[in-house]
C-alpha cells in the first residue's frame, strides 16, 4: 500500500526530463555510448541528474523542481552544455527528435541493467523498436484527488502536446507521413493509452490493487499511459512529447503545461466523465498524422476546430496564468508556432528537402541541439 | 588413340590454373575460417591465415611463390579497400576536440620506435636497420582493425579509439619509411638534397593524387545517386585506379589510399555517402588478403630468432603502453578502457609484410639483418593480434556478445 501513498508535492511545481539520442559523428546513426558518456559528466563533477536508459544509444536528462520557466529553461541549458561538451570530447553527437529517423532496431543494444533487460526479454522486438526518445513533464498536485483531476482534464489538450512537439516524421529511412510516428511504437504496448477514469485518489489505488493482484503489472512503471501519475513524486507526468529539438521548446513546452494546469485546477471548467474520452483517441491520431494541421473534435460541443485554432484560442485564455507563474513569455512563444504552424516535424521536413540525405537531418539535428537556433 | 583427334577432351591430370587457386584457397580458408570461430571462439581471420599458412611456400608448398605473385591482385584490392574504409570512418576533427589524443598518438608512436630501436641496438643491429624495425613496430594493422570492427559490429570507444590510433600510426609507420629510404638514398649516393626531396615527393605526391581521386569519386557518386551497386563498383575502381596510379608515380600507396578515404569524406559535405558499406562482396578480399597473408608468413628458424622477435614485440608492448596508460585520464578514458585501447593496438599482419618487402626491395642487406626475427615477430602478432583485439573489444562491451 505505501508505494502508492499520494507524496503531497507543492501545487503547479515541475520538472522536466528528455531522452535525447547519441549519434555517431562518422554516419550520423545511433551509436553506443551512455556509459562512456557518463563516466565523463560524472568525472567532470556536474550535479546534473543524466541517467542511462534503455538502450546504450539514449540517455535521460532531468531537470530539478522549478516554479519559474526562466529557470527550468537556465537548467535545460546548463545540462544541454555539459553534454555537448562531453560528446565532443568522445566523437559523438547529441540530437533532440522523437525517432531517429534510418537506425536498425537490431543493432541497438540493450542497456545493461536488470530492468531494461527484463523489459527487453518480455517485449523482445518491441522493447528495441522502442528506441524512441520522448519528453515527459511533472507537475506537481497538493493531494492525490486533484492530480486524478488534473490529469484527465489534461487529455482534453493531449493533442496540443502532440502536434507541438512533434519531430518523429522519420523512421527506418522513410517518411511515415505522420509528424508523430513515435507514439505509434508506444501504442503497440498492452498497457499504452489513458488512465481508467476515476476522479478520486482512493478510486485510482483500488484500481491499481486489482490489476498488481491480477499480476497485470508489478509497479506504476507498467503503465505507458499519455499521462500517468506518480505518487513517489506527489505529480502527474505528461508523456506524450516527442523530445523537442532545442531545449527552448521543451521548456516552453512544460511551462504551457504548466499554465494549463493553472487554469484547469483553479477554474475547473472541465467535468471529468466517460464523454470526456470520446473523442480522444480520433483527436490522438489527427495530432499525431496532420501535426499542427490536424483536426481536433472538441468532446463536449463536439465542434471541429483545427488543432493550431484551438491552441491559440487555449493560450489567449492563459494570459492570467501566465502572468501570475511569469511564463507569458512561453505562452506567446507557443501561440506563434501554432500560428505558424511550426513544429519540428516540419523544420525537419524542410531540412531534409534541401539534401535529400537523413544522415545529414541528423548532423543538422544535432547542430541545431547543440546551439538552440 | 592420339588426344590430338579429340581437342575437346581435358588433358590428365588437369592443370591447374590461378582460378583454380583462388577457389581452392577461398573455400578452404572459409571454412577453417568458420571453424576456428565456431570452435575457437576467436575472429574468423585466424582461420583465414591459417589456411593460407597452410598451403603456402613455406608449409606444404602447394601455392608456390609465383602463383602469390598472380594472386597478388586480390590482396591488393582487399588492402585498398580496407584502408580506404579506415580513412573514412577516422575523423580528424576529434583531434581537435580532444587533443590529448594527438598527445597520445604522438607518444605512442615516438615511444614504441625508441623502445624497438634500443632493444634491437642491443642484438647489435646497426642503427639504420633498428630504425626500421622501429618504424615498422609503429603501424597496428589496418586490415585486421577494420576486418574485426565490421565482423563483431563493435561501436564504442574502445573501438574509434583503435581506429583512430591505427590510422594514425599506420600513417607515421609509412612516412617513417619513406624518411628512412631518403636516409638510405642519402648514405649511397652522397645526395643531401634527395633525403629531404624525396620524401617531400612522397607526401606531397600522395596527398595531391588522394585528393584529386577523392573528388572524381564523390563527383561519380553524385552522378550516380545512392545505389549502394553503383557506389560499390564505383569505389572499386577508384581504389584500383589510386593503387595503380599511386604505384606508377612511385608514392606511398597505402598513404594515399588512407587519405582517399579521409578527403572523401570530408568532401561529402552533404554526408551522401557517409553510409557507404561494402558488406558481403567485400568480404570475398579480406578472406584473399589474410589467406595470402598467411601464406607469406615464415615458419623458418624460429629457434635463432626467437629472442630478437620477443623483444621486438616486448619492446613493442611498452611503447604503446605508457602514452595510452598515461594520457587515459585527460583525454577522457578510464584506465581499463584505455589498456583494452592498447591491446587493441597488437594486431602486425599484411601490411608489415608489405614494408618488410619494400624494405628487401630498397636496401637488402640491411633486410636481411632482421628478416628472420621481423618475420618471426609479424607471424605471431599476425594469430596473437586479432584474438587481443576481439577479446579487448568484447571486454569493453562493445561488441554483441561482450559483456560490459
Amino acid at each position: 500500500m505505501s508505494d502508492m501513498q499520494f507524496g503531497p508535492s507543492k501545487a503547479l511545481t515541475f520538472g522536466i526530463e528528455l531522452e535525447l539520442q547519441i549519434l555517431s559523428r562518422r554516419d550520423c546513426d545511433l551509436t553506443r555510448g551512455a556509459n562512456d558518456l557518463l563516466r565523463v559528466i560524472e568525472r567532470s563533477g556536474s550535479q546534473s541528474d543524466i541517467k542511462p536508459e534503455i538502450t546504450e544509444s539514449m540517455i535521460e536528462v532531468a531537470t530539478g523542481i522549478h516554479e519559474r520557466y526562466a529557470d527550468a529553461l537556465d537548467e535545460l541549458r546548463g545540462i544541454r552544455d555539459t553534454l555537448v561538451t562531453a560528446a565532443d570530447r568522445l566523437n559523438l553527437l547529441i540530437a533532440g527528435g522523437g525517432a531517429h529517423p534510418f537506425q536498425h532496431w537490431s543493432e541497438r543494444k540493450i542497456f545493461d541493467k536488470p530492468r531494461f533487460k527484463q523489459i527487453s526479454s518480455l517485449y523482445g522486438y518491441l522493447a528495441k523498436q522502442f528506441t524512441i526518445f520522448g519528453q515527459h513533464v511533472h507537475i506537481g498536485c497538493a493531494d492525490g484527488d486533484s492530480a486524478m483531476y488534473l490529469l484527465h482534464a489534461l487529455g482534453r489538450y493531449v493533442p496540443h502536446f502532440i502536434a507541438l512537439a512533434a519531430s518523429s516524421p522519420y523512421q527506418q529511412g522513410v517518411d511515415t507521413a505522420y509528424d508523430s510516428s513515435r507514439l505509434n511504437s508506444v501504442f503497440a504496448f498492452p498497457l499504452s493509452g489513458r488512465a481508467p477514469i476515476v476522479d478520486r485518489w482512493a478510486g485510482f489505488v483500488t484500481y491499481f490493487e486489482k490489476m498488481r493482484e491480477a499480476s497485470v503489472v508489478e509497479s506504476m512503471k507498467d503503465f505507458y499511459w499519455d499521462i500517468r501519475p506518480k505518487p513517489e513524486y506527489g505529480t502527474i507526468e505528461v508523456r506524450v512529447f516527442d523530445t523537442p529539438l532545442t531545449v527552448e521548446r521543451a521548456a516552453a513546452l512544460a511551462a504551457y503545461v504548466q499554465a494549463l494546469a493553472r487554469h484547469l485546477l483553479i477554474g475547473r471548467p472541465i467535468t471529468v466523465d466517460d464523454d470526456l474520452y470520446l473523442t480522444y483517441t480520433y483527436n490522438r491520431f489527427q495530432a499525431c498524422r496532420f501535426g499542427l494541421e490536424g483536426l481536433m473534435i472538441d468532446p463536449v460541443s463536439h465542434k471541429h476546430v483545427p488543432i493550431h485554432e484551438d491552441i491559440v484560442s487555449t493560450c489567449e485564455k492563459l494570459a492570467v496564468d501566465g502572468q501570475e507563474l511569469q511564463s507569458s513569455t512561453a505562452i506567446d512563444l507557443v501561440a506563434r508556432w501554432a500560428r505558424e504552424r511550426d513544429n519540428d516535424a516540419r523544420w525537419m521536413r524542410e531540412q531534409f528537402a534541401e539534401t535529400e540525405s537523413l544522415a545529414d537531418l541528423m548532423w543538422k539535428q544535432s547542430r541545431y541541439w547543440r546551439t538552440g537556433v | 588413340m592420339n588426344p590430338a583427334d579429340f581437342p575437346s577432351l581435358p588433358v590428365w591430370p588437369p592443370a591447374v590454373t590461378p582460378l583454380a587457386w583462388v577457389a581452392a584457397l577461398l573455400l578452404l580458408a572459409i571454412v577453417a575460417g568458420e571453424a576456428t570461430r565456431r570452435w575457437l571462439r576467436v575472429s574468423r581471420v585466424i582461420g583465414y591465415l591459417l589456411a593460407g599458412a597452410v598451403l603456402g611456400p613455406h608449409a606444404a608448398g602447394v601455392l608456390d611463390v609465383d602463383t602469390l605473385e598472380t594472386l597478388r591482385i586480390f590482396s591488393d584490392i582487399a588492402v585498398g579497400l580496407l584502408l580506404f574504409e579506415l580513412g573514412q570512418r577516422v575523423d580528424l576533427g576529434w583531434l581537435r576536440r580532444n587533443p590529448w589524443l594527438l598527445v597520445t598518438s604522438v607518444c605512442e608512436a615516438l615511444l614504441t620506435f625508441v623502445a624497438v630501436f634500443a632493444v634491437m641496438r642491443l642484438f647489435d643491429v646497426r642503427a639504420v636497420t633498428a630504425a626500421a624495425a622501429g618504424v615498422l613496430a609503429i603501424a597496428t594493422s589496418p586490415a585486421v582493425v577494420v576486418t574485426l570492427v565490421k565482423d563483431l559490429r563493435a561501436q564504442g570507444q574502445v573501438t574509434e579509439r583503435v581506429m583512430l590510433f591505427t590510422a594514425l600510426n599506420t600513417t607515421y609507420a609509412v612516412v617513417g619509411l619513406a624518411l628512412i629510404f631518403g636516409w638510405l638514398h642519402f648514405e649511397s649516393a652522397k645526395a643531401s638534397t634527395l633525403i629531404i626531396a624525396h620524401p617531400l615527393y612522397l607526401i606531397t605526391g600522395s596527398l595531391v593524387l588522394a585528393a584529386l581521386l577523392a573528388v572524381a569519386m564523390i563527383l561519380l557518386l553524385r552522378l550516380f545517386g545512392r545505389k549502394p551497386a553503383f557506389q560499390f563498383a564505383i569505389t572499386i575502381a577508384l581504389v584500383l585506379l589510386t593503387v595503380a596510379a599511386a604505384s606508377e608515380l612511385e608514392l606511398l600507396v597505402p598513404l594515399t589510399l588512407l587519405l582517399l578515404g579521409l578527403f572523401g569524406r570530408i568532401f561529402d559535405r552533404d554526408r551522401h555517402f557517409v553510409s557507404l558499406r561494402f558488406g558481403h562482396s567485400a568480404m570475398l578480399f579480406v578472406v584473399l588478403l589474410f589467406a595470402l597473408a598467411g601464406a607469406g608468413l615464415e615458419f623458418r628458424g624460429w629457434l635463432a630468432a626467437l629472442p630478437m622477435a620477443l623483444g621486438f614485440i616486448a619492446a613493442r608492448y611498452l611503447g604503446k603502453l605508457v602514452p595510452v596508460l598515461l594520457f587515459a585520464r585527460p583525454s577522457s578514458l578510464t584506465a581499463r578502457k584505455a589498456s583494452l585501447v592498447q591491446l587493441g593496438l597488437t594486431p602486425m599482419s599484411g601490411l608489415a609484410l608489405l614494408m618488410m618487402h619494400d624494405l628487401a626491395q630498397q636496401a637488402p642487406a640491411l633486410a636481411q639483418e632482421i628478416a628472420a626475427s621481423m618475420y618471426l615477430a609479424i607471424t605471431i602478432l599476425a594469430f596473437a593480434g586479432p584474438v587481443a583485439l576481439q577479446f579487448a573489444l568484447n571486454r569493453a562491451g562493445e561488441t554483441e556478445e561482450g559483456e560490459p
